[in-house]
């Protein structure tokens, strides 16, 4: 026997599988893993129902976390590593603004320097953002250093804004009720404009002035309303956190992602540059608030409703909902609107889509912004469902990584179905085990995909 | 050995004409990050005395094994694993549970089998242990290559932890297992912190002997082929899943060594010296060192070991935040190397 023909009969070309008995492996794990969970519904059919509904909550954070995981992979393709730090930051945020209400405030948390910090981040993305959609519009109707101090003072005037929000989250309801109102008066002018448009009389302008003083009215009205109603904190802090989160992801793009993709567009350098940020920001969390697991306040729903001998939480039922709404919104906006078209095609290529005149730079941005709003709400999500510590941002952003990658990395359908496959498998994988073990077994079932479907459940066309 | 007569020559250089020196190596970084650390460290020692040396220097000779193990695999053959920390932590349970000899009815808590064993009979028990989990692994792991690999790594570690933590029979779980036995030969303990550290630098220098005649030999050569251009050494007739699986089991048995080490060093452990962010950590060590030179592993180790120590005299900073503005400062320079330096201080390998 030659030593070729010795290295050929070694270890690993003994366990080396070829692709025909890959597949016939792959099937007989899944045909055993469908007959244990089968077995186990044929055992005791009101405790399967029971982790089927505890799969579904878990998994609905997972589709969420995945959704705008994949979302931002499938338009730059390096796996953002921020992402966790993001949702931990919606958590930590809902925390900050109503750490008063929690446990009797014994935990409150409120330190000047983190409102100074995000002010500044606020104010610096606030002036990015004029810069970037207003100026070309006043470029030639004003002196540019004109421009520059009204832009300047109304980006501070925005960092400001927020550093008196987080510095008196007691007072949520009145101070955002300006926020509310200007958001709202948009929303009623959109809509109105929109409605007259398309069922009275299509292609022509409309009395413009009566319906946004119709706007202005409902829009001052709501927010008289949300001034008035202190129990709306909770809800308003919600937005707040995943506008932060967002807000911190606008400002690693433009501030450090832009200049890196330019020096050098490595998958790998990104990977690690954006493990260093939430290194840095997961120590930053644990200083402020201190390494031990909090609790978020009680949320509406916290009472566990009774469907066929099983418990769920109506919580957990809006979770669902709201994983469901929030596919349905990206894909809305992924397949219908003009700033999808520009996503995918930056997706597919960058340098063309920019020489065919999309601004790369502000799409991007957008879709940054978007997926840290994802991560930020699947943070709270799971925030409000057990408890929230810093390093829940590394473990959520493994779970998304893996829902996405078990779905089929790029795809949206593959992303909201891989979250509830992961949760379902891991809640039925800990039914013999102890609950710790449930990291194990998605990374088990991680592995077993990789290896076996490494295109995942519903791959990109 | 080029280290050395490099350095000897810029003595003589510094010597012969300070100022043409001084024009010549302003603008190089290897030399001016060398000169930092060493001296940092120099500086330190000789102001804080003997007894801190020797705890910095022990601390530094476990960091230093582990870094330059892990830079076999992520500088030479290119695969960025973020998972060395299980290999840590396995080597430190064989070794804990085969040598602790704690009475457990003492503790009052759930007894663990004990065996009492001399530390130099489980040594080698670690370190085969190490092995034989890094080829189980790596066999499952070789098909991956760069995020994914990153992903599969991070999955390795959180399921090396979640074992320490919840395999309570075995490890004692959160409670950890004491009276780690120091290494004993005949009669003579190590007993001393001073000897401990005598006994872990031969063994720091032995890994990097072992590791220098690895990345010398042409088998370094073809791990070098594999991180460049997988595919056309595979042309060449190379099995490059071979390569790949033999080096990461030298490198996780390396790390075994470690966590052999560590065990008898710190005479207990639990789990929390093995959580993931160590891991990150430890990456984030040989990247700032350097990728693909195990004088960059040195380095960086000491770079990290003195970060620490350093902070601790800052005035005004409380010491529960060491660990993480410690944490804050290297996911920093992560960043700021990714951005300007790839390679790490003085690698040759740019991710």
């Amino acid at each position: 026997m030659s030593v070729a023909r010795l290295r050929d009969a070694s270890v690993v070309s003994f366990l080396k599988i070829r692709e025909q008995q890959s597949r016939l492996l792959a099937m007989a794990l899944a045909v055993a893993i469908v007959a244990y969970i089968g077995w186990k519904i044929v055992q005791s059919p009101d405790q399967a129902l029971q982790f089927a509904f505890n799969g579904l909550a878990v998994g609905a954070v997972y589709a969420l976390l995945a959704m705008g995981f994949t979302f931002v992979y499938s338009t730059v393709w390096f796996f953002d590593l921020y992402y966790g730090a993001a949702a931990a930051i919606g958590a930590y945020g809902v925390f900050y603004l109503r750490s008063h209400d929690v446990l009797g405030g014994q935990y409150a948390v409120n330190s000047g320097p983190v409102n100074v910090l995000f002010a500044v981040v606020t104010a610096g993305v606030a002036a990015w953002a004029l810069h970037v959609l207003c100026y070309r519009r006043f470029q030639g109707r004003a002196q540019p250093r004109t421009l520059l101090i009204i832009g300047g003072l109304l980006a501070a005037a925005v960092g400001v804004y927020t550093g008196l929000v987080l510095a008196n989250p007691a007072n949520l309801h009145v101070l955002l009720s300006p926020l509310v109102a200007v958001l709202v008066t948009g929303g009623a002018t959109w809509v109105l404009r929109r409605g007259f448009q398309r069922v009275v009389a299509p292609a022509t302008r409309g009395p413009l002035g009566a319906m946004v003083t119709v706007a202005i009215v409902v829009g001052v009205l709501v927010a008289i309303l949300v001034a008035n109603t202190p129990s709306l904190g909770l809800y308003l802090s919600w937005g707040v956190a995943c506008l932060l989160s967002g807000t911190v992801s606008l400002a690693l793009y433009r501030g450090l992602y832009v200049t890196m993709r330019e020096r050098a567009n490595s998958p790998l350098i990104m990977l690690v540059a954006s493990l260093g940020i939430l290194l840095a920001i997961t120590a930053f969390i644990t200083i402020v608030f201190r390494a031990a697991p909090r609790p978020l306040p009680e949320a509406f729903g916290s009472e566990p409703w009774t469907i066929g001998g099983a418990n769920i939480k109506g919580f957990n039922v809006f979770a669902i909902g709201l994983a469901v709404a929030g596919f349905g919104v990206l894909l809305f906006l992924v397949k219908k609107t003009a700033f999808g078209k520009a996503v995918r095609a930056i997706g597919d290529d960058e340098e063309v889509a920019k020489v065919v005149g999309i601004n790369t730079t502000v799409i991007i941005a957008v879709v940054f912004f978007i997926g840290a709003v994802y991560a930020a709400l699947a943070g709270l999500v799971s925030g409000h469902d057990t408890a929230i510590q810093p390093r829940m941002g590394l473990l959520l952003l493994l779970k998304g990584w893996i829902a996405s990658v078990v779905g089929g990395i790029g795809s949206l359908y593959g992303a909201i179905v891989g979250g509830f496959a992961l949760g379902m498998l891991e809640q039925f994988g800990i039914w013999d085990l102890a609950g710790e073990w449930r990291d194990v077994i998605s990374f088990i079932v991680l592995i077993v995909f990789l290896s076996f479907w490494p295109q995942g459940l519903l791959p990109r066309k | 050995m080029s280290i050395v007569t490099g350095a000897l020559r810029n003595v003589r250089d510094v010597a012969r004409d300070p100022r043409s020196w001084w024009q010549r190596s302003k603008g190089n970084i290897e030399l001016w990050a060398n000169l930092i650390v060493l001296g940092w460290a120099l500086v330190f020692m000789l102001w804080r005395g003997g007894g801190f040396a020797i705890t910095v220097g022990s601390v530094f000779a476990i960091w230093a094994i582990l870094a330059v193990s892990l830079n076999l695999v992520v500088g030479y053959a290119g695969l960025l694993s973020v998972g060395h920390i299980g290999f840590l932590g396995i080597g430190a349970y064989t070794t804990a549970v085969l040598t602790s000899h704690a009475s457990y009815e003492q503790l009052r808590t759930e007894a663990i089998p004990t065996f009492g064993w001399p530390f130099f009979a489980a040594l080698p028990f670690s370190v085969l242990l190490a092995g034989v989990v890094a080829l189980v692994v790596g066999v499952a792991f070789n098909r991956f290559r760069d995020d994914i690999y990153v992903l599969v790594s991070f999955g390795f570690a959180v399921i090396a932890f979640t074992t320490f933590l919840s395999w309570r029979n075995l490890t004692r779980g959160a409670f950890g297992i004491h009276e780690i036995a120091r290494p004993a030969i005949g009669p003579w303990v190590f007993d001393g912190e001073l000897e401990f550290l005598a006994l872990l630098l031969v063994f720091l220098g032995l890994v990097v002997l072992i590791a220098w005649l690895i990345v010398t030999s042409s088998f370094g050569r073809v791990l070098t082929a594999i991180r460049e251009d997988e595919q056309a050494i595979q042309v060449f007739g190379y099995r490059t899943t071979h390569y790949k699986l033999a080096i990461w089991v030298i490198s996780a048995m390396i790390a075994g060594l470690a966590g052999a080490l560590l065990a008898s060093w710190s005479t207990f452990i639990d789990p929390n010296s093995f959580v993931l962010l160590e891991s990150v950590l430890l990456v984030s060590i040989v990247i700032l060192g350097g990728l693909a030179s195990i004088w960059g592993s040195l380095l960086g180790a000491l770079a990290f070991v003195m970060l620490e120590e350093g902070m601790r005299f800052v005035p005004f900073l409380p010491s529960e935040f060491i660990g993480q503005i410690r944490q804050v400062i290297l996911g920093i320079l992560l960043v700021l190397l990714m951005l300007f330096r790839p390679q790490g201080l003085v690698g040759r390998f740019k991710l």
